[in-house]
Formats: structure tokens, sequence, C-alpha cells
């Protein structure tokens, strides 16, 4: 891993760490209602400051925390064309099976790739550092599936081309 | 026509004229294909009859390209349609041949891995290894040769892949071989971009897995604290069992020995004995003052 992803990912963990500390909040508006704050946006006073978080122009992470719930959305890195379609697609079908994760949001925060969703019941359900574990390793994992990838797809390129270049042979 | 005559004149017959609206019609003789291995052979022969039609076209141009005549200048590019949207261009050129395709695909994902696909082959072909195969190049622009061609012709979403054909690359078998590879050139690539959105798919699809057993961790966490728990609860209870009290403690010795009793099995059989054994031979329930009663 390189230092920069290393200081960012840190950062993005040490952020989680004082963000999350999240309690049951019913509704101020709606009686019995109980909703996340951070999507709502009804009381002022219930939501904090968000954070951004870049390790470039094309790498980012905001955090939007509130009394009962916390967004996190990430922007990652496409660097060409390829990296682009791959991480389009990849996003995608981990947004359409959001409901695997529980904490995935099904559409992500405008200007971003992917958002996660964790309520003060996650905390409870989960154990609060694992979950913190689990989205800077879903950040790792992602970098490195798309490298890995596009990797893959330009090898099989060079192996049908050779194949096809065969024929002529 | 030759080539469906050398096949077999019993087997094969030519309608004439052919049927409207084609070409060619041709009558089987099914009772006259040989038996054995020529009957392969025969069948392989005429199953390829369409697609010797389709690339004889191609095949006579490219034998032109060993012709003696001299060109001054370029000759105008040859359309070839097999398909509405899958054309090419043959241009004939001093000493050789150019075969452009303009590549066109539907999605965008398609574009972008086709032309990943289009780069390689460009690379691979331009190394030294494969210097005796045909020149190809990419570039995302038509070609100075197909200059005056319809707009729509030369619009493309993938660029223009072009093949230089040299009298070397069409010398005996190797016609064949040419003729074959451009004309499915177009169905190859779009094959490898099937093959490849496939295989992204399952890697997506591995991948999913193993990034949902990474947030499934926290709950296996509760879980060995629960299992924790449970097994200090069994163990809780053996511990109990230990101290059981002298009432239970004879229950249990006093149901073995019954339990072997009820375990012989005699051959013979004495009428009555099976009341007796249930009225001597067990020991009677004790009703706990702890225990349950229903009342009526």
């Amino acid at each position: 891993m390189s230092n920069t992803l290393r200081l960012y990912l840190a950062c993005i963990r040490n952020t989680l760490d004082a963000a999350l500390c999240l309690q049951n909040f019913p509704c101020q508006e709606v009686e019995r209602h109980n909703k996340p704050e951070v999507e709502l946006k009804t009381s002022p006073e219930l939501l904090l400051n968000p954070i951004l978080i870049c390790r470039n122009e094309a790498e980012k992470c905001l955090i939007e925390t509130s009394i009962n719930s916390l967004r996190i959305s990430l922007k990652v890195k496409q660097a060409d064309e390829l990296e682009n379609i791959l991480t389009k697609k990849f996003l995608r079908f981990l947004s359409m099976r959001a409901e695997a994760f529980q904490v995935l949001r099904r559409k992500p925060v405008q200007g971003y790739d992917i958002s996660f969703l964790i309520t003060n019941y996650h905390c409870e359900e989960m154990q609060k550092h694992k979950l913190i574990d689990f989205i800077v390793q879903f950040m790792e994992d992602i970098d490195k599936e798309i490298s890995e990838l596009k990797m893959s797809v330009n090898t099989r390129g060079r192996l049908v081309a050779t194949e096809f270049l065969k024929q002529f042979v | 026509m030759e080539m469906v005559k050398a096949i077999s004149l019993d087997v094969v017959e030519i309608v004439q004229p052919a049927k409207e609206g084609y070409q060619l019609t041709l009558r089987l003789n099914l009772s006259k294909i040989p038996r054995g291995k020529d009957s392969m052979k025969v069948i392989s022969e005429i199953s390829t009859v369409q697609a010797t039609i389709l690339s004889s076209q191609l095949k006579e141009m490219l034998w032109t390209v060993n012709s003696e005549d001299t060109f001054q200048g370029m000759c105008k590019p040859i359309k070839l349609v097999y398909h509405p949207r899958e054309t090419f261009y043959v241009i004939k050129q001093p000493l050789k041949i150019a075969a452009v395709f303009p590549m066109r695909f539907k999605e965008h994902s398609d574009v972008i891995i086709a032309t990943a696909f289009l780069q390689e082959l460009t690379d691979v072909g331009s190394s030294k290894k494969w210097a005796k195969v045909p020149p190809c190049c990419w570039a995302p622009i038509p070609p100075p040769e197909l200059r005056g061609e319809p707009f729509e012709d030369l619009s493309t979403n993938g660029g223009f892949v072009t093949f230089d054909i040299y009298p070397r690359h069409i010398e005996g078998k190797r016609l064949d071989k040419t003729v074959w590879s451009l004309l499915n050139f177009y169905a190859y690539v779009k094959y490898h971009v099937k093959c490849t959105k496939g295989f992204i798919q399952r890697r997506m699809r591995k991948r999913l897995e193993s990034l949902v057993e990474t947030l499934q961790g926290p709950n296996f966490g509760e879980d060995e604290q629960t299992e924790k728990v449970q097994g200090n609860a069994r163990c809780s209870c053996v511990g109990k069992s230990v101290q059981l009290p002298k009432f239970k403690m004879l229950k249990r010795k006093y149901g073995d020995f019954t339990r072997k009793i009820k375990k012989l099995r005699f051959r013979i059989k004495i009428h009555g004995f099976r009341r007796f054994r249930q009225r001597w031979l067990t020991i009677p329930k004790f009703s706990s003052s702890m225990g349950y009663t229903k009342l009526d």
C-alpha cells in the first residue's frame, strides 16, 4: 500500500471513530417515527458539520454525521476510460445488492460513486470498530479489485489478439 | 458453381432457375450420400457452400494483389456488405491491399473494451515476433484512403482498423485463412467483448461474496461471545449434575437395573409373566413434591 493511501485511510478511520457515536433519537416532527436525521435534515441542531477528506481531486470521502446516523460517501479514482467503466459497473453491481451489506445505500450521494448509511441500530447490532474496519477494508478492496480487473481485461485482450494473429500464420 | 459441381453431381443438383428471391437453389439427393467417412466430407462440403460463395468476392480481390498491373495512384475503395451494420472496405494499393473495418458498437462499455483489445492487437501485431502476419493499425479517425465516402459509413464510435495484405499473405493455403480471418473479424471482436463482460461479471460476483464475509465479521464476534456464554451455561449444568440429591441418584441406579431386566428376552413365553414383570419388577414412579399436577 502506498504511503499516501495509508495516510488517507488512517484519516478516514480516525474520523469515523470520532463520528460514530450515535444514539437513538426519535423524529422531532412526527410522533412515533424514528428516521435517520442525516438523510432528512429536518432539524439543523441535530446535524454536525460534514467532513471532506481528499486524497486528490479524483479520490475523496465525505462524512456527514447527525445524532442518530452517519452517511459516508466515496469517490473512487478513475484514471482512464476502462477504469471508469469498470468502477461504474462494479459499484452499480454492489449497489443493486445493497441488502447484503445492510449499511450500503442504494443510490450514491450526487458527485460520489458509492454511499453508506450507518444508523444507531447498526451500531447496536454490530461492533463499532468492526464497522469501521469494514469501511476501510471496502475502500482498499475496491481499489485493488479495479486495478486487478483492468489488468485482467488487458491481459485477456493481448491473449485474444495473439490468437487472432495466429490464424494468419 | 464449379465448387458445387465438384462436390458430387449425384448428390447436389443446381436448380435452374433459382427459387424466387434467392440467387442459388440446390436440390440434394440424400439417398446418394455415400456412407462412412465420405459422408461427413460431402456434408461438410455442402455446408460450406454459402461461406465459399460469400468469400469468393474477397478472394478474387485478394488474388489481384499478385497481378502485374501497375497502379498510378490509388484505386477507389470497394465497399463489401455482408451485414448491414458490418460493412468494410477493400482498397487496392501498389503491392498491397488494405482492408479497413469501421468499428461500431451499441454500448459505451463495449466501445471501451473493444478499444482496449484493438490497441493490444496493434501492439502485438507490430512486435517483431509477428512480423509475418498482416500489419494492422487502429485509429479513431478514418484513414485518408476513405475520403469521399458517405458520412454515415465513416461515422463510428470504435475507430477504424486497417489490415495491410501483402502477396506473401495469400500464398497457397494462406489465402483461405486470410479470407476467413478478415470475414470473421467483426464476429471475433464482438465475441471477445461479450466474453470479457461475462468475465467481469464473474469476478464481481466472487468479490461480492468476499466483501459480504468481511461485513459479517462483527456478527461473528457477537456469536463468539454468545457461544462462550452458552458454553459456560452447559458447564454449570454439568457441575450441578455432580451434586444431585440422593433421591435422584437412587432413581438413576434402579433405572439402570430395570433397563437390564427389560433387555432380557425369554424364548419361552410364560403365560402371565408380562403382567408379573410389570407388577413386581418395575419401580413405582414417585411424584415429586415440587412436581406439577394437572387439576381437573
